[in-house]
């Protein structure tokens, strides 16, 4: 799926259709007049063959829409915003996080902390990261600050819990390292806009 | 030939005629239960079809067992009592339509008067006559036993306690006792053209084909009975009494459990009860002298039944108001003139 | 006296059109900030003198381009701030700040509060037009608590500037650290005074200044404090937090007397542990400077207390049968008023060892001076004195902020100052080149007070007395010199191309013989100075005086003849053209000398507030009950500058609080800072409600905290004066009660930076001298302690610690600062 569609936002009432409904009856006779028409018409008998229609796809062609969710699940739109993902760097392997603090500065439900270190080789550490998911309303503004594309919006969407609030840590959200091959880079939410080339001003190097 | 206890009573079973009606009473109630029941099932699959769904698929094959599942659900749930309820009436109400509807069907006719044949043991050779009690005044009875059952619901939505049982309350009354008027009036025409109130009578008035039928001689009447009929049973596009998203569910808000449960096992043995009156007096009924007599009204019931879950699936509801006006300045005028007409063309 | 800002020398300049006051002499970056114009800046620091290093402060002024931090305002100047050109050189200049910047903004530290950040925004650099190769910079800590992130570093100078010009440390500077040669071609094309700045930038680097990898210097962290970038942070702090999780609680540091202006930044402590913890402590560095106690003790707080009620009911009964309360400066004025009020009602004595000296001093300083405080205090010193002369005050150690100004002072009023302290000391003299040092043998600060009143008095002021007293110290003896002069001498020389002899005249030195009269002041050679050459000194040290002022230490509160010290202040005050100020002994000393009535021992049941005693209420959790400590509660304290300023809670406490006995014992209040309304206002404290304190400075660096004590003037007789008492020198082995320059009581032992220990300090010889351990043996006990050589103690008297009150060091050295000891190797 492409994000074009997504990114027009043009939606006015130009794309909008207004239906003609005529005056409504006022008079005893003009009701009459009007039951009879609609009676006579066979507009009843269109909605009862509509059904019968549908009734007889069904059984025969077994054109369905259930959907046997338990059993089966819709793919789902990388606009959808389920529980987060942390990636990890394909190469490395290691977290893309650095710990800026940006996810957690800019929810607006307060639920995302991080505990950061100085570790042995002189870098930031996330030593720690959790979200609330009881909290969490999945606004996707975490994922879009995210200056590394660590943090993204994933596809589980089942977060039903016991608790109201269900926490996940880092661990929990983390590709795990045997796994990292299956990783999905991540093209909705919070993602690299199509042209963000464009809107780059180069920056001269040295070397 | 030895002739035991057991046999004897069984080959007098005719003639023991208070026997033989209990033994048909618990036949009746306990089948027209369970299509009752059944009928929810065939309702909701019906329904799903119609909007290309699948309906109840998990508790047994295609769902089968759903009726269990729900019946087991309905007699194991808590009966709750409001606070405030008038209890006793609370309690009886439901009673009263479940009732009712049974007791209108023993003067229907099934099905042809039949023998059993000689190689079932024990009952072979027994004759069974089509009906229950054949009354003489069969349809007024029916008729009569339906309009006893609007105190079901209007008791029922007046003992609870609850505003919304008072608004269902009063809409029963206002639409079954206006309803009762075209159902009574659309059939007169029929009565008259018969001469009988006894449902045999307008079997045998049918048996010449089908062109004979009562419907090509009172298609209006036909139509309004069958109109009625729906506003009597409260289905869609009628179902007013307890709609959900006007009066939560009207007079049966605060019932639970089976008590709930006796309603639309009333609501669907009255469904199968107009089903099965209007088979007999505009379609012709069972055919005596054929062998499949039985299967003909039972094709014919099953189409009305059908019918009742067609147009639910298919017609939005009417407004109240809509309601009474189609009933006292439509229907109503209608079935005089239909009567009128009948009675004049009798006379030349 | 220490209202600077006059209406007189107030002139009026036009900045962008709109005209402004400003003071005159002024830099024009001080003036805008005063009248809260904004001008860009990074490397000006307004108390310290300019260092022209990032350039971007450039404005017109009367159509000239100037540095703002560096030109002076002039009467009828007209200013613009933002000119096409200048605005070009400010953004070439924010351009080259950003080459070869590390752009992790997302990992470092400052990213948030950064002024590279601000500024690259501010002047919208979008895009960058130069480059150049970038070496490998490297991360490394300087001392326990400072690291020091090079590549982050954008050399503005400010912490050399600070660590120079306030501190007086001077422990970093900057180092050439051989970054690539700019392209010449940028000379041409690029505007002046970016490539200029970048070309120092590309050579630069800063590094402790004594050669080695580390510093040596007090920990202070004021360089920290200042520095734009992420370059600087405290050890500990480093990659723990952003700067916008903190949340910021406006407090006192508790520990010097000071009464510096702190943050507490809290934020909860980890994802497990949702109690605040407090991250790190900052400061409004432009107006105020802090110590390493300031700013690294500050996770002192009690986290274990909780309302134990056996403990409360045992502590209501200790109070009932108490003879004495003993507790000390770390108190705050409510619960100090609290204490007064219990002596009151229910008669308790209070004894503080560390402040009755001082009260006792205050109170003959008052009979003899009519002054019922001192006269200045240490920001106006830094604002408006040129000369300072300091007695009776370690200043490295005691009072960091009047080391501050000191330093000060000489960097940047062009000032000069005498020092009269009997322990040597190897940083002071390095504050400026007119600092006079006089290791005077301990007991002779009389000598050191009739020196001054000698140098500065008004004669005609004094009484014949103590006239005659000086002079008699004066000796006038003949002494031949040798004097250069300058003879015309004639003689013949032939020309070589002439051939001819000329007659030429030279000019020749010749030394003569001359007889002089020479007077040496006898209480220069007293007090350990060199008599002989000090008349010259003093007077290159009195070019262009104006202000002097002198600062007073603990010293003289413990001095056997504090009464007479305490008159010849205030004559010097008097007759001199001197303003005082004295150093409180620790954190609230001051406040508690205002208001408590303190006994001169403890007697019987003893409960110890913060000290030892039969019943202790402890805030270091290991009392007989638990009391918050100074970060976990509100109140007022009463700074060095005569200032009652509001402190806040910054972390959480569950145990009881001073006020909640008095609930039980006396009627109070339902919260401590009800008290604060309540302090007395004869002694000069104001009938204010702790929430209407302000806790802000204005943009010109005018202190608004909380509020000035009412001091009050009555025209007092000139003091009869004692001669100098030369008996009570003491000689031999000394000790002296002084504290590591970050050490202050048992709550700067408590926190995690502070890593002084509690030993004996002695200079590097004397230490070699002593061994590892040693015995200190007073008359009236012993202490043994490790020996720690500081290499900026000069030499024999040796420091004995007290900030552990514990070990009872008060009692050892019985009511003085110095005593003689014997020293017996463990």
């Amino acid at each position: 799926m492409s994000l074009e569609q997504f990114k027009n936002r043009n939606v006015g009432i130009h794309t909008y259709k207004t239906l003609d409904v005529g005056t409504p009856p006022n008079t005893g006779m003009e009701k009459f007049t009007q039951v009879v028409t609609r009676a006579v018409k066979g507009e009843l008998f269109v909605g009862l063959w509509v059904v019968m229609r549908e009734m007889i796809n069904t059984l025969v062609k077994g054109d369905v829409h259930t959907v046997k969710y338990p059993f089966e699940k819709m793919p789902i739109s990388p606009r959808y915003r389920a529980i987060h993902d942390m990636l990890r760097l394909l190469e490395s392997g290691n977290y893309r996080c650095i710990g800026c603090g940006l996810c957690e500065k800019i929810c607006i439900s307060n639920c995302i902390s991080m505990d950061t270190r100085y570790d042995e080789e002189q870098r930031k550490e996330v030593s720690e990261y959790t979200i609330n998911f009881g909290r969490c309303i999945f606004c996707g503004y975490c994922a879009e600050v995210c200056p590394e594309l660590a943090i993204v919006h994933g596809p589980r969407y089942e977060n039903a819990s016991e608790q109201r609030a269900g926490y996940s840590l880092f661990e929990d959200m983390l590709t795990p390292i045997d796994k990292l091959n299956l990783q999905q880079e991540y093209d909705g939410f919070g993602a690299v806009s199509p042209n963000a080339d464009e809107n780059i001003t180069q920056t001269p190097l040295a070397y | 030939m030895e002739t035991t206890l057991a046999q004897h009573i069984v080959t007098d079973l005719p003639q023991v005629t208070a026997l033989g009606i209990i033994i048909k009473a618990i036949i009746i109630l306990a089948v027209i239960s369970a299509i009752a029941g059944f009928g929810t099932y065939i309702e909701r699959k019906v329904l799903a079809f119609m909007q290309r769904r699948l309906g109840p698929m998990h508790v047994g094959p295609f769902g089968l067992l759903q009726i269990a599942a729900d019946g087991i659900k309905l007699f194991t749930k808590e009966d709750i009592i409001p606070q405030n309820a008038n209890k006793f009436i609370f309690m009886i109400a439901p009673i009263i339509t479940a009732a009712t509807a049974f007791i209108a069907l023993s003067s229907v006719p099934v099905f042809p008067d039949f023998t059993i044949p000689e190689f079932i043991p024990l009952l072979g050779g027994v004759f069974v006559p089509s009906i229950a009690s054949d009354l003489n005044i069969g349809i007024l009875f029916v008729l009569g036993m339906m309009a006893a059952g609007l105190y079901g619901p209007l008791l029922a939505g007046m003992s609870q306690a609850n505003k919304w049982g008072i608004i269902g309350a009063a809409r029963t009354a206002v639409q079954f006792l206006s309803y009762e008027v075209v159902t009574g009036l659309s059939i007169l025409a029929p009565i008259m053209l018969v001469g009988s109130l006894s449902f045999v009578d307008f079997n045998n008035y049918q048996q010449e084909g089908v062109l004979s039928w009562m419907i090509w001689q009172q298609p209006v009447a036909f139509v309004l009975f069958l109109i009625a009929g729906f506003a009597e049973t409260n289905r869609t596009p009628f179902d007013l009494l307890e709609h959900e998203a006007e009066v939560v569910s009207g007079y049966a808000t605060e019932y639970s459990g089976m008590r709930w449960g006796m309603f639309f096992i009333g609501e669907y043995a009255n469904m199968i009860t107009i089903s099965i009156i209007a088979s007999i007096v505009f379609l012709g009924g069972y055919d005596s002298a054929s062998m499949f007599g039985w299967l003909t009204i039972m094709l014919k019931i099953a189409f009305f039944f059908f019918l009742m879950l067609w147009v639910r699936a298919a017609w939005p509801h009417v407004r109240p108001d809509q309601l009474m006006w189609l009933c006292w300045k439509v229907l109503m005028p209608l079935a005089l003139v239909n009567i009128l007409i009948t009675a004049i063309v009798m006379m030349v | 006296m220490s209202e600077v800002q006059t209406v007189d020398n107030m002139i009026s300049i036009t900045i962008d059109g709109t005209e402004f006051k400003a003071k005159e002499g002024e830099f024009i970056l001080n003036a805008a900030r005063a009248n809260d114009v904004f001008i860009p800046a990074i490397c000006y620091l307004t108390r310290c003198s300019p260092t022209l290093a990032c350039r971007i402060c450039l404005v017109e002024a009367d159509g000239k381009q100037v540095y703002a931090c560096n030109a002076k305002v002039k009467e009828g100047m007209a200013i613009t701030v933002d000119t096409p050109n200048i605005l070009e050189e400010r953004r070439a200049i924010m351009e080259v700040y950003d080459v070869n910047h590390p752009l992790q903004c997302g990992v470092c530290d400052k990213s948030g509060e950064c002024e590279l950040q601000n500024y690259t925004l501010e002047l919208g650099v979008d895009s960058q037009s130069y480059m150049i190769p970038d070496g490998k910079r490297e991360t490394t800590d300087w001392s326990s608590v400072l690291h020091y992130d090079s590549g982050l570093c954008i050399v503005c100078e400010r912490c050399t500037t600070v660590c120079k010009d306030m501190i007086g440390d001077a422990a970093i500077t900057t180092v050439k650290r051989g970054g690539a040669e700019l392209d010449k071609g940028y000379k041409e094309t690029m505007p002046k005074d970016a490539y200029s700045m970048w070309n120092k930038l590309q050579k630069s680097i800063i590094a402790p200044s004594n050669g080695t990898n580390f510093t040596n210097c007090s920990d202070c962290g004021e360089c920290i404090a200042v520095c734009p970038v992420g370059a600087l942070a405290s050890v500990d702090f480093v990659y723990t937090s952003n700067a916008w999780d903190l949340k910021r609680v406006p407090a006192v540091a508790a520990h010097s007397s000071d009464g510096a202006q702190i943050y507490y930044e809290v934020k909860p402590t980890s994802i497990e542990d949702r109690t605040e913890k407090i991250y790190r402590i900052t400061n409004e560095w432009s107006y105020v400077s802090l110590d390493g106690s300031a700013r690294f003790a500050y996770d002192f707080q009690n986290t274990t207390a909780t309302k134990d009620e056996e403990a409360f009911k045992n502590a209501i009964n200790a109070f009932k049968k108490a003879d004495t309360i003993r507790f000390n400066s770390m108190i705050t004025n409510e619960e100090a008023f609290m204490l007064q009020t219990l002596k009151e009602k229910m008669g308790i004595k209070l004894y503080n060892p560390e402040v009755k000296a001082f009260q006792t001093f205050l109170h003959h300083y008052e009979a003899a001076s009519g002054n019922s405080l001192w006269t200045t205090d240490t920001d106006a010193i830094m604002k408006k004195s040129d000369f300072v002369i300091s007695i009776g005050a370690a200043l490295r150690n005691d009072s960091p902020a009047m080391k501050y100004a000191f330093n000060n002072v000489q960097k940047l009023n062009k000032g000069a100052g005498f020092y009269f302290h009997p322990v040597g000391d190897t940083l002071i003299p390095t504050f400026g080149k007119n600092v006079q040092v006089f290791n005077h043998k301990v007991g002779l600060e009389e000598a050191a007070l009739y020196l001054v009143l000698d140098l500065f008095a008004d004669k005609d002021k004094l009484s014949s007395e103590v006239k005659d007293y000086i002079e008699s110290f004066k000796n006038t003896e003949t002494k031949t010199i040798k004097e250069k002069k300058i003879v015309t001498v004639r003689e013949m020389v032939l020309n070589e191309e002439s051939g001819e002899e000329e007659e030429v005249s030279k000019k020749v030195t010749e030394m003569v013989d001359k007889e002089i009269s020479v007077t040496s002041n006898g209480l220069v050679s007293l007090l350990g100075g060199d008599a002989s050459k000090f008349d010259d000194v003093f007077a290159k040290m009195m070019k262009k005086k104006e202000h002097f002022s002198m600062m007073l230490g603990e010293d003289l509160y413990y001095h056997d003849k504090a009464e007479n010290i305490a008159k010849l202040v205030a004559l010097v005050e008097a007759t001199c053209n001197i303003d005082v100020v004295m150093t409180p002994p620790k954190s609230n000393a001051l406040g508690v000398a205002l208001l408590c009535e303190l006994d001169d021992a403890q007697s019987g049941y003893t409960i110890g507030y913060n000290e030892n005693g039969d019943f202790r209420l402890s805030a270091l959790g290991t009392g007989d009950i638990d009391i918050p400590a100074m970060n976990q509660q509100e109140g007022t304290l009463t700074s060095i500058a005569k200032r009652v300023l509001p402190t806040n809670a910054a972390v959480e406490y569950n145990g009881y609080e001073l006020n909640d006995f008095m609930k039980e014992l006396v009627d109070a209040p339902a919260l401590t800072i009800d008290w604060t309304v309540m302090l007395p206002t004869d002694k000069g404290f104001k009938s204010l409600e702790f929430d209407t304190l302000p806790n802000s400075f204005s943009n010109d660096g005018k202190d608004n905290r909380g509020y000035r004590l009412e001091t009050c003037h009555v025209e007092a007789q000139l003091p009869e004066v004692a001669e100098c008492d030369q008996s009570a020198v003491l000689e031999g082995e000394i000790a002296y009660r002084c504290n590591p320059a970050r050490q202050f009581n048992d709550f700067t032992d408590k926190s995690h930076e502070i890593f002084e220990t509690f030993s004996l300090y002695a200079s590097v010889e004397k230490a070699e001298s002593l061994g590892d351990k040693v015995e200190v043996v007073f008359e009236n006990g012993s202490i043994t302690l490790d020996v720690v050589a500081d290499a900026k103690i000069l030499g024999d008297i040796v420091k004995v610690p007290d900030f552990k009150s514990a070990q009872g060091v008060y009692d050892l050295f019985a009511g003085s600062r110095y005593q003689t000891v014997t020293l017996r190797k463990v």
